[in-house]
């Protein structure tokens, strides 16, 4: 469904992206993993046609991207990593909006919005303004438009980029839910762990290089047991790490400048309630984000593994 | 096939008269035309109104005309220079680029979006133009071919306002040059027109200033509609070299407007080694 063959591209003398290989099957959830300015984007853009490649071939739905991009723009959803929305459009207006730009018929058009705005549970939304809309929800507004013109394969780029955990945790289990739609997803993000219960491949990229393709359980497995949070707010003194680890997931507490850096072993569901509760109990948080996962250390990692080095 | 709409342009008809701001401008721009114009027949004619004649009719007519192209010249760049840096801007350029309506269904509906409160306005204004009527003085194909230029100008005006808006990358530099251009087409090329006019009546030999002159008179809108109004003498379809000029001038500014939306469109050039950066 998606096949990519010594994908290059170079911005003067930057490699962003360095001989890609992909092949993901069509209804397959692919994530493809990288810290910031691995290539993630700039290799999902290349297949969004947005991007010219600078060699190498890539196909979408047997289409290539730079002599029928017509056909894979038809083929394709994509979500930007970041991305605006239009004021004084409601929610449904700017559905209707996406779809009219592929050429849905209008009938089909309702139908699909609503059910769409059920499935990313927006449907009490159809009418607010989607400049109104959290960002969170704004995010799954994103996935729903994606989905307005039926396509057979799905881009999206950090789709959880700057949520809480709350908001991150709607994310995932709307992304799980494309499953069950029988698409073929590839999704970006530099947190390995959010991708557990969402794809089925993963996939390395660092410095621009796929390093490691595997099942996702694979590298979840080989990945820190330990989320790493940074958490910063006003006057989070003593009573504030006290109150961290009344959480028995807490493992760690580190000082930072500013802010409070914690090893947790809990699930992402666990984390929203944590920062739930530390609201609750009137600390001001400012920030509250999960450190990406060392990818180099994962990758390192896993070569030792196939090496036998470590077991 | 089936005939679709541009959804742009219905999107951005929808977002431009949801607000308030389009029927205040309407209105308040209405009541300005309206009392100017009231103002200047009865102030023709010392409020005698038995004393209206059509030459003074005439000159109120041609006077509103005059002014309302000064105003939808200016105004056209406010419509239209953020249109597609503004997209650029609020990230939602990348995501309608992957949608198949493509770089000419883009710049397509962001001009007819920008023009049209304009062209709405100057139809509206139709009634005010009636209160000249009523004494004389201008006919209606006069009217119609003073109004027909003046949506001439505003497409032009707003074309190349939308062009520039997707050449440059931010909404202030193509607020600079959207005005710009409109104050080179309104204000340096009329100058120009005047001072070699005056040079070649100082020097009747030097012909070439005197055919220069017209040519620079014929790339001013505001002469080009004096000329309609009988204000100014000029060749017979002088709003000819107007059009053409301008056509060639989008279609110069069509190439580095396209390279900016689809750069995959150029590849194919030698000097395209798909290195470039990416400008959605």
């Amino acid at each position: 469904m998606i096949l990519t063959q010594n994908l290059t591209k170079r911005y003067g003398k930057t490699l962003a992206v360095n001989n890609l290989n992909l092949n993901v099957d069509r209804g397959v959830i692919f994530g493809l993993v990288g810290e910031n300015g691995a290539g993630k984007t700039t290799a999902l853009s290349m297949l969004a046609t947005l991007t010219l490649p600078s060699s190498g071939r890539a196909y979408v739905c047997g289409h290539e991207v730079t002599r029928e991009p017509q056909a894979v723009r038809r083929a394709i959803g994509y979500m930007p990593d970041s991305f605006g929305v239009y004021d004084d459009l409601t929610v449904m207006e700017y559905l209707r909006f996406f779809a009219q730009c592929y050429g849905v018929d209008r009938r089909t058009i309702s139908r699909r919005a609503e059910e769409l705005l059920e499935r990313v549970r927006l449907a009490d939304k159809r009418d607010v303004y989607v400049n109104h809309l959290s960002r969170g929800m704004q995010q799954r507004l994103e996935v729903a438009r994606c989905l307005m013109h039926d396509p057979d394969v799905l881009i999206l780029d950090e789709p959880s980029s700057g949520l809480d955990p709350k908001s991150r945790l709607e994310m995932r289990s709307v992304l799980a839910g494309l499953r069950e739609l029988g698409k073929t997803v590839i999704i970006s993000t530099h947190i390995l762990n959010e991708l557990a219960e969402v794809a089925d491949e993963v996939g390395i990229l660092l410095r621009g290089e796929l390093v490691a393709v595997a099942a996702v359980q694979v590298m979840v497995q080989h990945s820190s047991a330990y989320r790493t949070i940074v958490i910063d707010g006003r006057d989070l003194g003593d009573d504030f790490v006290k109150a961290l680890f009344a959480d028995p997931h807490v493992a760690e507490v580190r000082p930072l400048t500013p802010g409070w850096e914690v090893l947790y072993a809990g699930t992402l569901a666990q984390q929203a309630e944590l920062l739930s509760r530390l609201v609750s109990e009137g600390y001001s948080i400012t920030q509250f984000r999960e450190q990406p996962t060392d990818i180099e250390q994962l990758f390192l990692r896993l070569a030792a593994i196939q090496e036998g080095t470590i077991s | 096939m089936k005939w679709h709409l541009n959804p742009l342009l219905l999107k951005e008809f929808r977002q431009r008269m949801r607000t308030i701001r389009a029927p205040l401008v309407i209105t308040a721009y209405l009541f300005a035309m309206s009392a100017l114009t009231v103002f200047l027949l009865y102030e023709n004619v010392q409020g005698q109104l038995y004393l209206v004649q059509p030459t003074k009719s005439q000159q109120v007519f041609a006077l509103v005309s005059l002014l309302q192209m000064v105003v939808v010249a200016f105004l056209a760049p406010a419509f239209a220079s953020g249109s597609v840096s503004g997209e650029r801007e609020r990230k939602t350029l990348a995501v309608l680029l992957t949608t198949p309506v493509g770089p000419f269904g883009i710049l397509f509906g962001k001009v007819v979006s920008s023009s049209a409160l304009l062209v709405l306005l100057v139809v509206l204004t139709l009634p005010v133009y009636s209160l000249v009527f009523l004494y004389g003085g201008a006919v209606p194909a006069q009217v119609a071919s003073v109004l027909g230029f003046q949506l001439v100008t505003i497409v032009v005006i707003s074309a190349v306002c939308v062009l520039f808006s997707t050449i440059a990358l931010r909404s202030t530099w193509s607020t600079v040059f959207a005005y710009g251009s409109v104050g080179l087409m309104t204000v340096i090329f009329g100058a120009l027109g005047y001072g070699l006019k005056s040079l070649y009546e100082q020097n009747p030999i030097d012909y070439s200033a005197l055919v220069w002159s017209h040519f620079f008179y014929a790339l001013d809108p505001l002469y080009v509609e004096a000329a309609f109004l009988g204000v100014v003498s000029a060749a017979p379809h002088v709003w000819v070299p107007f059009v053409e000029f301008y056509a060639v001038v989008i279609a110069i500014l069509l190439v580095p407007s396209l390279w900016r939306l689809r750069p995959q469109w150029f590849s194919w050039l030698p000097f395209v080694s798909g290195t470039e950066k990416q400008y959605q």
